[in-house]
Protein backbone atom coordinates (compact mmCIF):
# COMPACT_ATOMS: atom_id res chain seq x y z
CA UNK A 1 0.00 0.00 0.00
CA UNK A 2 2.83 2.53 0.80
CA UNK A 3 5.58 2.60 -2.08
CA UNK A 4 8.70 4.93 -1.27
CA UNK A 5 11.92 4.65 -3.95
CA UNK A 6 14.95 6.55 -3.52
CA UNK A 7 13.63 9.45 -1.44
CA UNK A 8 15.17 12.05 -0.23
CA UNK A 9 14.69 15.50 1.20
CA UNK A 10 16.65 18.58 2.08
CA UNK A 11 16.46 21.35 4.19
CA UNK A 12 18.90 23.82 2.54
CA UNK A 13 22.40 22.15 3.27
CA UNK A 14 21.05 19.38 5.92
CA UNK A 15 19.88 15.98 4.36
CA UNK A 16 16.86 15.02 6.70
CA UNK A 17 16.32 11.98 4.68
CA UNK A 18 18.54 10.37 2.44
CA UNK A 19 17.62 7.79 -0.65
CA UNK A 20 15.09 5.71 1.44
CA UNK A 21 13.29 2.96 -0.17
CA UNK A 22 11.18 0.47 1.48
CA UNK A 23 6.89 -0.63 1.01
CA UNK A 24 4.61 -1.64 4.01
CA UNK A 25 1.66 -3.91 2.74
CA UNK A 26 -1.83 -4.81 3.94
CA UNK A 27 -2.08 -6.36 6.91
CA UNK A 28 1.16 -5.09 8.12
CA UNK A 29 2.07 -3.01 10.77
CA UNK A 30 6.06 -1.87 10.71
CA UNK A 31 8.15 0.13 13.16
CA UNK A 32 9.65 2.99 11.97
CA UNK A 33 12.46 3.46 14.67
CA UNK A 34 15.54 5.52 15.31
CA UNK A 35 17.02 8.60 17.38
CA UNK A 36 15.51 12.21 17.47
CA UNK A 37 16.43 14.32 13.96
CA UNK A 38 17.22 10.50 12.28
CA UNK A 39 14.11 11.26 10.26
CA UNK A 40 11.34 9.84 11.17
CA UNK A 41 9.14 12.90 11.17
CA UNK A 42 10.07 13.91 8.25
CA UNK A 43 9.71 10.84 6.25
CA UNK A 44 5.89 10.25 7.77
CA UNK A 45 5.23 14.34 6.61
CA UNK A 46 6.41 13.25 3.04
CA UNK A 47 4.05 9.93 2.92
CA UNK A 48 1.39 12.42 4.67
CA UNK A 49 1.61 15.00 1.71
CA UNK A 50 2.48 17.62 4.31
CA UNK A 51 5.90 17.86 2.78
CA UNK A 52 7.31 17.24 -1.01
CA UNK A 53 10.76 14.81 -1.32
CA UNK A 54 13.50 16.72 -3.12
CA UNK A 55 13.59 12.98 -4.91
CA UNK A 56 11.92 10.02 -5.20
CA UNK A 57 8.86 9.25 -5.71
CA UNK A 58 6.25 8.17 -2.87
CA UNK A 59 3.09 5.94 -3.68
CA UNK A 60 -0.01 5.01 -1.62
CA UNK A 61 -2.27 2.35 -2.94
CA UNK A 62 -2.05 3.25 -6.84
CA UNK A 63 -1.47 6.75 -6.60
CA UNK A 64 1.57 9.20 -6.94
CA UNK A 65 1.58 11.30 -4.30
CA UNK A 66 3.10 14.16 -6.97
CA UNK A 67 0.18 13.18 -9.56
CA UNK A 68 -2.74 14.02 -6.81
CA UNK A 69 -1.97 14.55 -3.31
CA UNK A 70 -5.61 15.21 -2.38
CA UNK A 71 -6.62 11.57 -3.73
CA UNK A 72 -3.30 10.22 -1.45
CA UNK A 73 -4.87 12.09 1.67
CA UNK A 74 -8.51 10.77 1.51
CA UNK A 75 -6.66 7.19 1.56
CA UNK A 76 -4.60 8.08 4.81
CA UNK A 77 -5.34 8.11 8.21
CA UNK A 78 -2.21 10.94 9.79
CA UNK A 79 -1.12 11.33 12.97
CA UNK A 80 1.21 14.35 13.19
CA UNK A 81 3.82 14.45 15.73
CA UNK A 82 3.11 16.43 18.96
CA UNK A 83 -0.80 16.28 18.08
CA UNK A 84 -1.24 19.65 16.65
CA UNK A 85 -5.36 20.70 17.35
CA UNK A 86 -7.57 23.26 17.53
CA UNK A 87 -7.53 23.92 21.09
CA UNK A 88 -10.57 26.34 21.06
CA UNK A 89 -12.83 23.59 19.23
CA UNK A 90 -15.06 20.98 21.02
CA UNK A 91 -13.91 17.31 20.22
CA UNK A 92 -17.15 16.57 18.33
CA UNK A 93 -17.18 19.45 16.65
CA UNK A 94 -13.78 18.69 15.36
CA UNK A 95 -13.77 15.18 14.49
CA UNK A 96 -17.50 16.56 12.66
CA UNK A 97 -15.32 18.73 10.78
CA UNK A 98 -12.46 16.05 9.88
CA UNK A 99 -15.34 13.49 8.92
CA UNK A 100 -16.76 16.40 6.45
CA UNK A 101 -13.49 16.76 4.79
CA UNK A 102 -13.27 13.86 3.96
CA UNK A 103 -16.47 13.65 2.34
CA UNK A 104 -18.82 11.69 4.83
CA UNK A 105 -22.17 13.47 4.79
CA UNK A 106 -25.47 13.71 7.61
CA UNK A 107 -25.83 9.96 8.74
CA UNK A 108 -22.55 8.79 7.82
CA UNK A 109 -20.76 11.38 10.08
CA UNK A 110 -22.67 10.77 12.84
CA UNK A 111 -21.69 6.76 12.39
CA UNK A 112 -18.17 7.56 11.53
CA UNK A 113 -18.12 9.65 14.99
CA UNK A 114 -19.95 7.04 17.19
CA UNK A 115 -17.34 4.47 15.78
CA UNK A 116 -13.94 6.38 16.49
CA UNK A 117 -15.48 7.30 19.50
CA UNK A 118 -15.95 4.04 20.97
CA UNK A 119 -12.57 2.73 18.97
CA UNK A 120 -10.34 5.41 20.83
CA UNK A 121 -12.46 5.81 24.39
CA UNK A 122 -12.73 9.64 23.39
CA UNK A 123 -16.45 9.38 24.95
CA UNK A 124 -15.26 11.46 28.31
CA UNK A 125 -14.41 14.25 26.67
CA UNK A 126 -16.73 14.40 23.30
CA UNK A 127 -17.90 17.81 24.81
CA UNK A 128 -14.84 19.36 26.18
CA UNK A 129 -13.03 21.87 24.52
CA UNK A 130 -9.75 20.02 22.84
CA UNK A 131 -7.36 22.76 24.87
CA UNK A 132 -9.31 21.32 28.00
CA UNK A 133 -8.03 17.74 27.41
CA UNK A 134 -4.88 16.40 28.89
CA UNK A 135 -2.00 14.92 26.91
CA UNK A 136 -3.44 11.53 26.91
CA UNK A 137 -7.21 12.64 25.55
CA UNK A 138 -5.75 14.93 23.00
CA UNK A 139 -3.72 12.17 21.64
CA UNK A 140 -6.46 10.16 21.65
CA UNK A 141 -8.67 12.62 19.66
CA UNK A 142 -5.81 12.54 17.04
CA UNK A 143 -6.09 9.40 17.09
CA UNK A 144 -9.86 9.38 16.02
CA UNK A 145 -9.42 11.76 13.74
CA UNK A 146 -7.05 10.17 12.09
CA UNK A 147 -9.15 6.92 11.99
CA UNK A 148 -12.52 8.80 11.26
CA UNK A 149 -12.57 7.69 7.18
CA UNK A 150 -11.71 4.53 8.12
CA UNK A 151 -8.59 4.92 6.04
CA UNK A 152 -6.38 1.67 4.23
CA UNK A 153 -2.90 3.36 5.35
CA UNK A 154 -2.56 5.10 8.65
CA UNK A 155 0.63 7.42 9.91
CA UNK A 156 1.35 7.67 13.27
CA UNK A 157 3.93 10.10 14.50
CA UNK A 158 5.33 9.10 18.34
CA UNK A 159 1.82 8.08 19.11
CA UNK A 160 2.04 6.39 22.18
CA UNK A 161 3.51 10.16 23.59
CA UNK A 162 1.55 10.91 26.96
CA UNK A 163 -0.15 8.35 27.36
CA UNK A 164 0.32 6.29 30.39
CA UNK A 165 1.57 2.42 31.02
CA UNK A 166 -2.35 1.36 30.67
CA UNK A 167 -3.10 3.35 28.09
CA UNK A 168 -0.08 2.35 26.04
CA UNK A 169 -0.99 -1.26 26.60
CA UNK A 170 -4.68 -0.35 25.27
CA UNK A 171 -2.95 1.17 22.10
CA UNK A 172 -1.25 -1.76 21.45
CA UNK A 173 -4.35 -4.18 21.78
CA UNK A 174 -5.99 -1.03 19.13
CA UNK A 175 -2.90 -1.11 16.72
CA UNK A 176 -3.47 -5.19 16.25
CA UNK A 177 -7.64 -4.89 15.60
CA UNK A 178 -6.72 -2.14 13.19
CA UNK A 179 -4.36 -4.42 11.54
CA UNK A 180 -7.01 -5.82 9.23
CA UNK A 181 -6.83 -4.64 5.41
CA UNK A 182 -4.59 -1.50 6.82
CA UNK A 183 -0.88 -0.77 6.25
CA UNK A 184 0.22 1.00 9.52
CA UNK A 185 3.49 2.50 9.76
CA UNK A 186 3.98 4.37 13.26
CA UNK A 187 7.63 6.11 14.26
CA UNK A 188 8.73 5.80 17.85
CA UNK A 189 12.15 5.80 19.64
CA UNK A 190 10.48 3.50 22.57
CA UNK A 191 11.84 0.18 21.67
CA UNK A 192 9.09 -1.82 23.58
CA UNK A 193 6.19 -0.34 21.61
CA UNK A 194 7.64 -1.56 18.35
CA UNK A 195 8.89 -4.40 19.66
CA UNK A 196 5.65 -5.12 21.25
CA UNK A 197 3.43 -4.42 18.24
CA UNK A 198 5.05 -4.35 15.18
CA UNK A 199 5.62 -7.29 11.95
CA UNK A 200 8.61 -5.68 10.39
CA UNK A 201 11.12 -3.03 11.73
CA UNK A 202 12.54 0.21 9.75
CA UNK A 203 15.57 1.51 11.38
CA UNK A 204 16.75 5.00 10.33
CA UNK A 205 19.73 6.92 11.33
CA UNK A 206 20.97 10.55 10.18
CA UNK A 207 18.34 10.22 7.15
CA UNK A 208 19.93 6.65 5.78
CA UNK A 209 17.64 3.72 6.30
CA UNK A 210 19.89 1.12 8.25
CA UNK A 211 17.50 -1.87 8.35
CA UNK A 212 14.61 -3.22 7.47
CA UNK A 213 12.76 -6.60 8.23
CA UNK A 214 11.65 -8.71 10.76
CA UNK A 215 13.53 -8.37 14.51
CA UNK A 216 14.20 -11.84 14.66
CA UNK A 217 15.15 -11.59 10.98
CA UNK A 218 17.44 -8.54 11.20
CA UNK A 219 19.24 -10.27 14.68
CA UNK A 220 19.97 -13.55 12.95
CA UNK A 221 21.38 -11.01 9.88
CA UNK A 222 23.75 -9.26 12.83
CA UNK A 223 25.01 -12.67 14.67
CA UNK A 224 22.97 -11.51 17.76
CA UNK A 225 21.84 -14.29 19.89
CA UNK A 226 19.45 -11.87 21.54
CA UNK A 227 16.72 -10.53 19.59
CA UNK A 228 16.65 -7.44 20.98
CA UNK A 229 15.93 -3.87 19.26
CA UNK A 230 17.88 -1.74 21.60
CA UNK A 231 21.14 -4.11 20.63
CA UNK A 232 20.42 -4.59 17.20
CA UNK A 233 20.13 -0.55 16.88
CA UNK A 234 23.10 -0.02 18.80
CA UNK A 235 25.16 -2.84 16.52
CA UNK A 236 23.94 -0.90 12.95
CA UNK A 237 24.43 2.43 14.78
CA UNK A 238 28.54 0.80 15.56
CA UNK A 239 28.35 -0.91 12.05
CA UNK A 240 27.80 2.87 10.37
CA UNK A 241 30.51 4.72 12.82
CA UNK A 242 33.06 2.10 12.22
CA UNK A 243 32.37 2.66 7.94
CA UNK A 244 32.67 6.30 8.43
CA UNK A 245 36.06 5.95 10.11
CA UNK B 1 -14.70 -1.73 8.56
CA UNK B 2 -16.40 0.16 5.84
CA UNK B 3 -16.20 -1.14 2.39
CA UNK B 4 -17.49 2.48 1.14
CA UNK B 5 -13.59 3.66 1.15
CA UNK B 6 -13.53 5.25 -2.09
CA UNK B 7 -15.34 8.43 -1.61
CA UNK B 8 -15.71 11.31 -4.40
CA UNK B 9 -13.51 14.40 -3.94
CA UNK B 10 -15.52 17.45 -2.16
CA UNK B 11 -16.56 19.86 -4.51
CA UNK B 12 -14.98 23.37 -4.38
CA UNK B 13 -18.25 24.65 -3.01
CA UNK B 14 -18.59 22.32 -0.25
CA UNK B 15 -15.37 22.51 0.76
CA UNK B 16 -14.92 26.23 1.19
CA UNK B 17 -18.34 25.94 2.94
CA UNK B 18 -16.54 23.64 5.39
CA UNK B 19 -13.54 25.57 6.33
CA UNK B 20 -15.46 28.90 6.16
CA UNK B 21 -17.88 27.28 8.51
CA UNK B 22 -15.08 26.46 10.32
CA UNK B 23 -12.95 29.47 11.08
CA UNK B 24 -16.38 31.52 11.33
CA UNK B 25 -17.43 29.68 14.57
CA UNK B 26 -13.70 30.42 15.39
CA UNK B 27 -13.94 34.10 15.54
CA UNK B 28 -17.19 33.67 17.16
CA UNK B 29 -15.93 31.46 19.87
CA UNK B 30 -13.64 34.23 21.06
CA UNK B 31 -15.21 36.85 23.60
CA UNK B 32 -12.21 38.82 21.50
CA UNK B 33 -14.19 38.75 18.04
CA UNK B 34 -17.44 40.74 20.35
CA UNK B 35 -15.45 43.15 21.52
CA UNK B 36 -13.81 44.51 18.57
CA UNK B 37 -17.00 44.75 16.67
CA UNK B 38 -18.01 46.80 19.95
CA UNK B 39 -15.24 48.75 19.95
CA UNK B 40 -15.26 49.22 16.16
CA UNK B 41 -18.71 50.31 15.88
CA UNK B 42 -18.61 52.35 18.47
CA UNK B 43 -15.52 54.20 17.03
CA UNK B 44 -16.98 54.76 13.34
CA UNK B 45 -19.89 55.53 14.73
CA UNK B 46 -18.80 58.24 16.50
CA UNK B 47 -17.31 59.85 12.99
CA UNK B 48 -21.20 59.62 12.20
CA UNK B 49 -22.55 60.90 15.65
CA UNK B 50 -19.85 64.19 15.76
CA UNK B 51 -21.03 65.28 11.88
CA UNK B 52 -24.71 64.64 12.76
CA UNK B 53 -24.92 66.35 15.74
CA UNK B 54 -22.26 69.31 15.25
CA UNK B 55 -22.25 69.62 11.77
CA UNK B 56 -25.95 68.83 10.91
CA UNK B 57 -24.62 66.60 8.20
CA UNK B 58 -27.70 63.75 7.74
CA UNK B 59 -26.02 61.46 5.52
CA UNK B 60 -23.10 58.64 5.57
CA UNK B 61 -20.55 60.24 4.57
CA UNK B 62 -18.67 60.43 7.42
CA UNK B 63 -18.62 57.09 8.57
CA UNK B 64 -17.59 55.79 5.33
CA UNK B 65 -15.16 58.60 5.14
CA UNK B 66 -13.28 57.74 8.39
CA UNK B 67 -13.83 53.86 7.51
CA UNK B 68 -10.38 53.32 5.73
CA UNK B 69 -8.11 54.58 8.43
CA UNK B 70 -10.13 52.52 11.26
CA UNK B 71 -9.68 49.51 8.89
CA UNK B 72 -5.81 50.01 9.28
CA UNK B 73 -6.03 49.00 12.78
CA UNK B 74 -8.77 46.75 12.17
CA UNK B 75 -8.41 44.66 9.59
CA UNK B 76 -5.20 43.45 10.51
CA UNK B 77 -6.38 42.90 13.92
CA UNK B 78 -8.82 40.37 12.33
CA UNK B 79 -6.90 38.57 10.18
CA UNK B 80 -3.32 38.66 12.42
CA UNK B 81 -3.96 35.11 13.65
CA UNK B 82 -5.82 33.86 10.51
CA UNK B 83 -2.69 31.89 9.42
CA UNK B 84 0.06 32.71 11.67
CA UNK B 85 -1.25 30.56 14.68
CA UNK B 86 -1.96 27.89 12.52
CA UNK B 87 1.68 27.95 11.75
CA UNK B 88 2.75 28.65 15.06
CA UNK B 89 0.76 25.69 16.89
CA UNK B 90 1.39 23.29 14.30
CA UNK B 91 -2.24 22.77 13.00
CA UNK B 92 -0.93 23.92 9.38
CA UNK B 93 -0.24 20.39 9.23
CA UNK B 94 -3.54 18.66 10.42
CA UNK B 95 -5.22 21.24 7.74
CA UNK B 96 -2.75 20.54 4.74
CA UNK B 97 -3.19 16.74 5.13
CA UNK B 98 -6.76 16.85 4.91
CA UNK B 99 -7.88 15.74 1.17
CA UNK B 100 -9.03 20.12 0.56
CA UNK B 101 -7.07 21.97 -2.14
CA UNK B 102 -4.93 24.85 -1.12
CA UNK B 103 -7.07 27.18 -2.68
CA UNK B 104 -10.18 25.88 -0.89
CA UNK B 105 -8.50 26.71 2.48
CA UNK B 106 -7.32 29.69 1.61
CA UNK B 107 -10.53 30.82 0.51
CA UNK B 108 -12.48 29.27 2.83
CA UNK B 109 -10.92 31.00 5.42
CA UNK B 110 -10.59 34.23 3.50
CA UNK B 111 -14.87 34.03 3.33
CA UNK B 112 -14.61 33.51 6.90
CA UNK B 113 -13.26 37.06 7.69
CA UNK B 114 -14.99 38.63 5.20
CA UNK B 115 -18.17 37.18 6.55
CA UNK B 116 -17.42 38.50 10.59
CA UNK B 117 -16.33 41.59 8.96
CA UNK B 118 -19.40 42.00 6.98
CA UNK B 119 -21.39 41.31 10.06
CA UNK B 120 -19.96 44.19 11.94
CA UNK B 121 -19.94 46.54 9.68
CA UNK B 122 -24.17 45.49 9.21
CA UNK B 123 -24.14 46.47 12.91
CA UNK B 124 -23.84 50.25 11.45
CA UNK B 125 -27.19 49.82 10.02
CA UNK B 126 -29.38 51.64 12.43
CA UNK B 127 -27.32 54.69 11.34
CA UNK B 128 -29.25 54.12 7.90
CA UNK B 129 -33.00 53.40 10.04
CA UNK B 130 -32.25 56.71 11.53
CA UNK B 131 -31.46 58.48 8.26
CA UNK B 132 -34.48 56.94 6.27
CA UNK B 133 -36.96 57.81 9.31
CA UNK B 134 -35.32 61.57 9.58
CA UNK B 135 -36.08 62.35 5.99
CA UNK B 136 -35.17 60.99 2.49
CA UNK B 137 -31.96 59.99 2.82
CA UNK B 138 -29.78 59.12 -0.42
CA UNK B 139 -30.87 55.20 -0.67
CA UNK B 140 -28.53 54.78 -3.69
CA UNK B 141 -26.04 56.41 -2.44
CA UNK B 142 -25.73 55.06 0.98
CA UNK B 143 -25.95 51.64 -0.48
CA UNK B 144 -23.32 52.21 -3.14
CA UNK B 145 -21.08 53.28 -0.06
CA UNK B 146 -22.00 49.87 1.59
CA UNK B 147 -20.64 47.82 -1.08
CA UNK B 148 -17.58 50.13 -1.06
CA UNK B 149 -17.25 49.43 2.02
CA UNK B 150 -17.48 45.71 1.88
CA UNK B 151 -14.59 46.11 -1.04
CA UNK B 152 -12.32 47.86 0.60
CA UNK B 153 -12.21 45.35 3.68
CA UNK B 154 -12.49 42.93 1.09
CA UNK B 155 -9.12 44.29 0.17
CA UNK B 156 -7.78 44.69 3.64
CA UNK B 157 -8.04 41.39 5.11
CA UNK B 158 -6.72 39.52 1.82
CA UNK B 159 -3.54 41.18 1.84
CA UNK B 160 -3.89 40.49 5.87
CA UNK B 161 -4.20 37.01 5.61
CA UNK B 162 -1.22 36.81 3.19
CA UNK B 163 1.12 38.40 5.64
CA UNK B 164 -0.20 36.42 7.83
CA UNK B 165 1.30 33.34 6.26
CA UNK B 166 4.41 34.64 5.83
CA UNK B 167 4.83 34.38 9.69
CA UNK B 168 4.30 32.78 12.64
CA UNK B 169 3.81 35.27 14.88
CA UNK B 170 0.88 36.85 15.19
CA UNK B 171 2.07 40.41 16.72
CA UNK B 172 4.55 40.44 13.71
CA UNK B 173 1.61 39.83 11.10
CA UNK B 174 -0.33 42.83 12.59
CA UNK B 175 2.87 44.88 12.14
CA UNK B 176 3.02 44.39 8.97
CA UNK B 177 -0.21 44.52 7.53
CA UNK B 178 -0.93 47.57 9.27
CA UNK B 179 2.45 48.80 7.73
CA UNK B 180 0.63 47.40 4.32
CA UNK B 181 -2.80 49.33 4.99
CA UNK B 182 -1.00 52.63 6.14
CA UNK B 183 0.79 52.54 2.09
CA UNK B 184 -2.55 51.62 0.53
CA UNK B 185 -4.33 54.67 2.57
CA UNK B 186 -1.85 57.04 2.83
CA UNK B 187 -0.40 57.46 0.01
CA UNK B 188 -4.41 58.44 -1.33
CA UNK B 189 -4.47 61.26 1.39
CA UNK B 190 -4.62 64.53 0.12
CA UNK B 191 -1.98 65.93 2.14
CA UNK B 192 0.29 63.31 1.33
CA UNK B 193 0.40 63.51 -2.09
CA UNK B 194 0.74 67.31 -1.64
CA UNK B 195 4.36 66.77 0.64
CA UNK B 196 5.55 64.11 -1.58
CA UNK B 197 4.78 65.87 -4.88
CA UNK B 198 6.58 68.77 -3.54
CA UNK B 199 9.53 66.92 -2.67
CA UNK B 200 10.17 66.56 -6.45
CA UNK B 201 7.63 68.58 -8.52
CA UNK B 202 8.82 67.04 -11.98
CA UNK B 203 8.26 63.55 -11.31
CA UNK B 204 5.10 63.97 -9.23
CA UNK B 205 5.38 60.59 -7.44
CA UNK B 206 2.63 61.50 -4.70
CA UNK B 207 -0.07 61.71 -7.44
CA UNK B 208 1.44 58.73 -8.70
CA UNK B 209 1.43 56.75 -5.80
CA UNK B 210 -2.29 58.30 -5.83
CA UNK B 211 -3.84 57.06 -8.30
CA UNK B 212 -2.05 53.72 -8.89
CA UNK B 213 -1.23 52.55 -5.35
CA UNK B 214 -3.75 53.80 -3.33
CA UNK B 215 -6.79 52.51 -2.53
CA UNK B 216 -8.77 55.71 -1.69
CA UNK B 217 -9.65 57.14 -5.21
CA UNK B 218 -11.03 53.56 -5.47
CA UNK B 219 -13.06 53.28 -2.84
CA UNK B 220 -13.98 57.02 -2.92
CA UNK B 221 -15.92 56.89 -5.90
CA UNK B 222 -18.12 54.08 -3.95
CA UNK B 223 -18.90 56.91 -1.19
CA UNK B 224 -19.67 59.57 -3.57
CA UNK B 225 -22.57 57.09 -5.12
CA UNK B 226 -20.89 55.56 -8.09
CA UNK B 227 -20.26 52.12 -8.88
CA UNK B 228 -17.25 52.14 -11.26
CA UNK B 229 -15.89 49.74 -13.59
CA UNK B 230 -11.91 51.02 -13.03
CA UNK B 231 -12.82 50.30 -8.64
CA UNK B 232 -14.43 46.92 -8.98
CA UNK B 233 -10.88 46.14 -11.25
CA UNK B 234 -9.09 47.34 -8.89
CA UNK B 235 -9.89 45.89 -6.21
CA UNK B 236 -11.06 42.18 -7.86
CA UNK B 237 -7.22 42.14 -9.19
CA UNK B 238 -6.07 42.68 -5.31
CA UNK B 239 -7.85 41.04 -3.87
CA UNK B 240 -7.28 38.03 -6.45
CA UNK B 241 -3.44 38.83 -6.22
CA UNK B 242 -2.94 38.56 -2.37
CA UNK B 243 -5.01 35.37 -2.49
CA UNK B 244 -3.00 33.83 -5.03
CA UNK B 245 -0.24 34.76 -3.05
CA UNK B 246 -0.93 33.17 -0.19
CA UNK B 247 -1.89 30.20 -1.84
CA UNK B 248 1.46 30.08 -3.58
CA UNK B 249 3.02 30.77 -0.04
CA UNK B 250 1.50 27.75 1.29
CA UNK B 251 3.14 25.63 -1.60
CA UNK B 252 6.48 26.73 -0.53
CA UNK B 253 6.25 24.93 3.13
CA UNK B 254 5.59 21.72 1.05
CA UNK B 255 8.92 22.36 -0.67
Amino acid sequence: MIHVEHVTRTYGRLVAVDDVSFSVGANEIVGFVGPNGAGKSTMLKMLSTYLEPTSGTIRVGDTDIDVDAVAVRQQIGYLPGDTPLYGDMVVIDWLRFVAGAHSLTGGAIDAAVTRVVDTCGVGPVIDKRIHQCSTGFRQRVGLASALIHDPPVLLLDEPTHGFDPLQVMAFRDLLHQLKQDRAILFSTHIIADVEAVSDRVLIIDHGRLLADGTLSHLCDEAGLADPSLERLFAHLVSEIGDAHV
Amino acid sequence: MSSDRHRPQLSWIDAIHLVTKRELRAYFDSPIAYIYAAVFLALSSSAFMNAFFLEAIVDMSSWFERLPYLLIVFAPAMTMRSWAEEHAQGTIEILLTLPLRSGQIVVGKYLAALAFYAMVIAGSLPIVVMLVRLGPADIGTILAGYLGALWLGAFFLAFGQFVSSLTHNQIVAFVLAALLASLFTFSGHPQVVEIIDGLAPEWQLGSWLAMSVSVLPQYETFVRGIVGLGALVYFTSMINLFLWLTQIGLGRIRR
